[in-house]
């Protein structure tokens, strides 16, 4: 199973204010805790078969609004320097992803993309995307579809 | 005893630094400051914002009566220039900084089409929440049917105004201003441009650079380095090696607009300058001025663009 985390709520109960919009660092920075948070919790229960050891994270961008530079480097960089956890990235408008492709580049990682009709590619350096990509394959959590293509095996 | 500072009548980026050269002179002895704009024609947002944090400074240093009494300012004669300051959201943050003198138009900034953001203090991490929703619902349509920009640069323009106001609430120790409008361009480019203009009379981007940087310098090291340490190399006064991407990604979106960006600190200014701009690059040993001062421009898109 792969946790789910809307990044849209996380914002909503993180700030005083009903912000919708990912800027700054200290916004980064508080929404990026209650992420980790969440994925501690969730690394810290029990292992399910056929997982291994890859935790996947689905964050959900749907409803931000603009997301800045400083917000993408504290949240999607310092997830992924956090630890073992995928970062699966879903509802990433063309600016969000505007926003994290050089944070990626900046910092060598990568991070999966889930497009709406369900595949999947990799934002990042090419060589770290691959990697990544292969690394879903290998641990049996995304498979590749005709056409060469890659598609999630579990939800 | 009383110093003047003249405001010059075109106040905007290119008159700036006689303004600054004649606030430098005149608070080099702590006397009192008159900032005198009763001549002034027209002001950019640069200028407006500029002169806030002239004020600031001023208001900061005290003067000789240990700094108990504010800096004067004489608003300007003309009615319709005095009317536009006010539109602007000048006043109303002037009013904290200055003893005004001179007719001030009552009433509050208007939310009319050029001023797409009032001049509005940014002091803390809401306020640049406050700026970035704010400039969403305003600029869209303006981006997309004035400048003719894709409806989708909106959202990267709204980025660069996150990061430029950034600069403030991390780096000057100090609050300042910003305000975006958006006019036509007669100098040089004879288009609409939109308007990002970001002051504060903080600490400037040397004295913010100095401990992780000045050593990589030597004896080059002063405020035209920390500029380009900042703008051209995107280093930040934090270890941490993502920072410093701000500036980055604000050079990135205008390389795409066609835009430009000059950032004044110190003695120094910076800019990287787009092919209808006379700029230079990098300009040293100007007259002082506190703090940073950045000005963001986005002109109207040709349609073979």
């Amino acid at each position: 199973m792969i946790q789910h985390i809307d990044v849209h709520a996380v914002l909503q109960a993180s700030c005083s204010g009903l912000y919708a919009d990912l800027v700054t660092r200290p916004t980064g920075r508080v929404v990026r805790e209650r992420i980790a948070q969440a994925m501690a919790t969730r690394a810290a229960g029990p292992a399910r078969a056929g997982e291994g050891a890859l935790l996947v994270a689905r964050m959900d961008f749907s409803g931000v609004g603009c997301m800045d530079y400083s917000c993408a480097d504290e949240i999607v960089a310092k997830l992924l320097q956090a630890g073992a956890t995928v970062l699966l990235l879903r509802g990433l408008s063309e600016a969000h992803r505007e926003a994290i492709e050089p944070v990626l580049a900046r910092h060598g990682l990568a991070v999966v993309l889930e497009c709406p009709d369900g595949t999947l590619d990799a934002l990042g350096p090419p060589d770290a995307a691959a990697e990544l990509l292969e690394q879903l394959v290998a641990h049996r959590l995304a498979g590749r579809l005709p056409g060469g293509t890659f598609a999630l095996t579990v939800t | 005893m009383t110093r003047l500072v003249e405001v010059p009548t075109q106040f905007d980026d290119r008159s700036f630094d006689q303004f600054a050269g004649a606030f430098a002179a005149a608070a080099q002895d702590g006397e009192r400051l008159l900032f005198d704009a009763h001549a002034a024609e027209w002001a950019s947002p640069y200028g407006l914002v500029g002169l806030l944090a002239a004020g600031q400074a001023a208001a900061r240093g005290g003067g000789a009566g240990g700094g108990a009494e504010l800096p004067l300012l004489t608003a300007p004669n003309h009615g319709e220039v005095s009317s536009y300051w006010a539109r602007a959201g000048f006043f109303r943050e002037a009013a904290h900084l200055f003893e005004i003198h001179g007719r001030v138009p009552k009433g509050k900034a208007a939310e009319e089409s050029d001023v797409l953001l009032p001049v509005t203090p940014v002091r803390a991490v809401e306020d640049v929440h406050d700026v970035v929703s704010r400039i969403q619902q305003r600029a869209s349509a303006i981006l997309a049917s004035e400048l003719q920009l894709d409806p989708k640069a909106t959202m990267g323009f709204a980025m660069a105004l996150s990061e430029a106001c950034q600069n403030i609430v991390e780096h000057a120790g100090t609050g300042g201003w910003v305000a975006v409008q958006s006019y036509h361009w007669r100098r040089t480019l004879a288009r609409r441009v939109v308007v990002i203009a970001v002051a504060d009379a903080g600490v400037g981007f040397r004295h913010s650079l100095e401990p992780t940087q000045a050593k990589r310098f030597g004896d080059r090291w002063g405020d035209a380095a920390a500029l380009e340490a900042a703008l051209i190399q995107g280093v930040s006064r934090f270890r941490d090696p993502g920072r410093g991407q701000g500036l980055a990604g604000i050079r990135r979106y205008l390389a795409r607009w066609d835009g430009k960006i000059a950032i004044r600190s110190g003695t120094a200014r910076i800019a990287i300058v787009p092919s209808w701009d006379d700029e230079v690059p990098l300009a040293d040993g100007l007259p002082a001025f506190p703090g940073a001062q950045v000005l963001i421009i986005i002109p109207e898109q040709r349609s073979s663009q």
